[in-house]
């Protein structure tokens, strides 16, 4: 097989990981859709092998709409599937070949940066940032130690992305104490804050406050999901 | 006892997690179980979180397993549980006839999906009449129908207490939906909110002389006679009546002047009281009533919300065919009010949904 290589440096290539229900798919489609606005062409990978019919397919077209390239069963794809097992959307697998940014949601969470492997070329791929997304009111990383082992966990990361909130009741105290939780781990491991999510709904008072990483506002497109 | 958090905490949780913590602050020793969705998450989690708190697991063939091993630590004075969802449920009925017969304290997690038959994993609120009725019996078993994570919570914990007071199986009843939700809630040590837990305890090979030291155990799920038979159920059936009035839980709003009452349970009673919120905005006098044990039903506090009502039309919303509204007029038989539905098998119900509906039928 003929060695892929990459010669556009300046794509952009971003691999979600991290605890079940932390947030990557959110963080993934917002950072996809961010990239898209910028005139970029993107891809939008969700590479859930355990619920693969069911993280983004029910947003798919929205997405699509939005000018996204979604690799993600359809409707259509999924149609009298239901949990037939583990199963990898071959187009995932040769996501990278796809021209322009790569953003890759590893759902679920169970494998850490260990389902990477299954996407061709990731190991020569030189932009591939792998961001464990950490959300300090999921209880399995609420603390300073929980993080912290469970970060060691995964495998590959290259940086975090702070994303703590509770739902509909997020108030900035939460936010800016997990924030504090997250870098002080980070700042232990090597590992920096690649940027931090807030609910675009907490604009006004976040944006108050300054704050020592980059703030990415996020709209929420999951609750549309519904599973 | 293990503390689960040093102080009441907020955290942001998918259902199923929230069961698995739910079970850990109650002090469950063991859980026994088989891979299905929606459930899964309860097992993952448990698994997580156990080694830590020194407690166990058992991942057995099947669910008839899962639900017989589940009968046997019980016996055996062990806080045990299970969860299932489907067609594990419905493999689960034979140990939980049994749990029904023997009066076993067993606990088990339900988070419907939809069916008839295998493959189906999305939500639904379908395995109403199997987790109530289910057994080869009378459905001497307690069943409580949540609607919010901090609820799923809340009555997990319940359900150990109630189960090893009463002595007969209890049931948590979810739905695919909330098994996957995320939404906050807060998580307690039950000992903070002066919640004491009922401490388990053997019911065989126990010590001291039959007839001399204490009575005999009887845990029997075998009569040869008819006569026998009777007797039993008959003494059971009058236990669990009596038993009723203090289990009984129900959810009430509006209902004094309303001129129809919306029924509903689990998650769409969400959507209810959405429904009656912007109903009541619009001038239309709806009332939400919402039974949270499905067994024991709380029948006469629904017939006394009609009947101080004087309401005319009783709308019952159910993700389902029909097993809500079965359930429902079997319990309130003889009332005079019009009984409309809005069924919707498999499929989400949101407030637009019922408005529509009371708009259509008053």
């Amino acid at each position: 097989m003929a060695k892929l290589t990459i010669e556009n440096t300046a794509r952009v290539v971003e691999a979600y990981i991290g605890e079940y229900a932390s947030g990557k798919s959110e963080m993934a489609i917002n950072r996809a859709l961010e990239l898209n606005k910028q005139g970029r062409r993107v891809t939008l990978v969700d590479l859930d092998t355990v619920e693969p019919f069911y993280t983004l397919r029910p947003i798919k077209k929205i997405l699509e709409e939005q000018g996204l390239n979604v690799i993600s069963f359809s409707h259509e794809d999924a149609f009298g599937l239901g949990e037939t097992g583990a199963m990898l959307n071959p187009r995932a697998r040769w996501a990278l070949r796809h021209e322009g940014d790569v953003i890759l949601d590893i759902g679920y969470g169970v494998y850490g940066a260990a389902t990477l492997n299954l996407v061709e070329g990731i190991d020569e791929c030189p932009e591939l940032k792998v961001l464990a997304v950490i959300n300090q009111s999921r209880p399995m990383t609420n603390s300073h130690e929980r993080t912290k082992e469970y970060i060691l966990s995964l495998g590959r990361v290259d940086g975090l992305v702070a994303n703590t909130h509770l739902g509909n009741e997020t108030v900035t105290e939460v936010v800016l104490q997990g924030l504090n939780i997250t870098k002080e781990v980070g700042e232990e491991l090597n590992l920096p804050i690649v940027y931090m999510a807030v609910d675009e709904d907490l604009w006004e008072e976040m944006n108050q406050i300054s704050v020592s990483v980059p703030v990415k506002y996020i709209k929420k497109y999951m609750p549309g999901a519904m599973w | 006892m293990a503390r689960i958090t040093e102080q009441p905490k907020k955290s942001f949780l998918t259902g199923n997690e929230t069961v698995a913590w739910a079970c850990l602050a109650a002090d469950a020793e063991i859980m026994f179980g088989y891979p299905i969705t929606p459930q899964n998450e309860v097992m993952h989690y448990w698994t997580r979180l156990a080694p830590k708190y020194d407690r166990s697991f058992l991942q057995t063939e099947d669910e008839l397993s899962a639900g017989f091993t589940t009968c046997g630590a019980v016996q055996a004075g062990k806080k045990a549980f299970t969860a299932t969802a489907g067609p594990g449920n419905v493999l689960m009925q034979e140990p939980f006839g049994m749990a029904e017969a023997m009066r076993l304290p067993t606990v088990a997690v339900i988070q419907q999906r939809g069916g008839p038959s295998s493959g189906t994993v999305v939500y639904s609120q379908q395995e109403v009449t199997l987790t109530t009725f289910g057994g080869n019996g009378e459905g001497h078993r307690i069943v409580y129908s949540t609607a919010t994570h901090q609820e799923i919570y809340d009555y997990t914990i319940k359900a150990f207490n109630t189960a090893w007071k009463y002595r007969f199986p209890v049931f948590v009843l979810g739905d695919g939906y909330q098994a996957k939700m995320r939404e906050p809630l807060e998580l307690y040590n039950p000992e903070d909110r002066g919640i004491e837990m009922v401490k388990p305890y053997p019911l065989i090979g126990l010590g001291g002389e039959i007839g001399v030291d204490r009575e005999p155990s009887h845990l029997c799920n075998i009569y040869s006679l008819e006569e026998e038979l009777y007797e039993v159920v008959m003494k059971v059936s009058a236990e669990y009546e009596s038993i009723s009035p203090e289990i009984e839980e129900y959810e009430e709003k509006n209902c004094e002047d309303a001129d129809i009452i919306i029924l509903t349970h689990g998650i769409v009673s969400r959507a209810a009281d959405d429904a009656v919120k912007a109903l009541r905005t619009q001038g239309i006098k709806a009332g939400y009533f919402r039974p949270i044990t499905l067994r024991p039903y709380p029948a006469k506090q629904l017939r006394e919300a009609i009947q101080k009502s004087g309401a005319k039309k009783l709308l019952i919303a159910e993700s389902a065919y029909g097993q809500f509204e079965r359930l429902t007029k079997q319990e309130i038989y003889g009332e005079t009010i019009q009984v409309e539905h809005l069924y919707m098998p498999g499929v989400g119900i949101i407030d637009h949904d019922i408005i529509t509906k009371v708009k259509s039928i008053l």
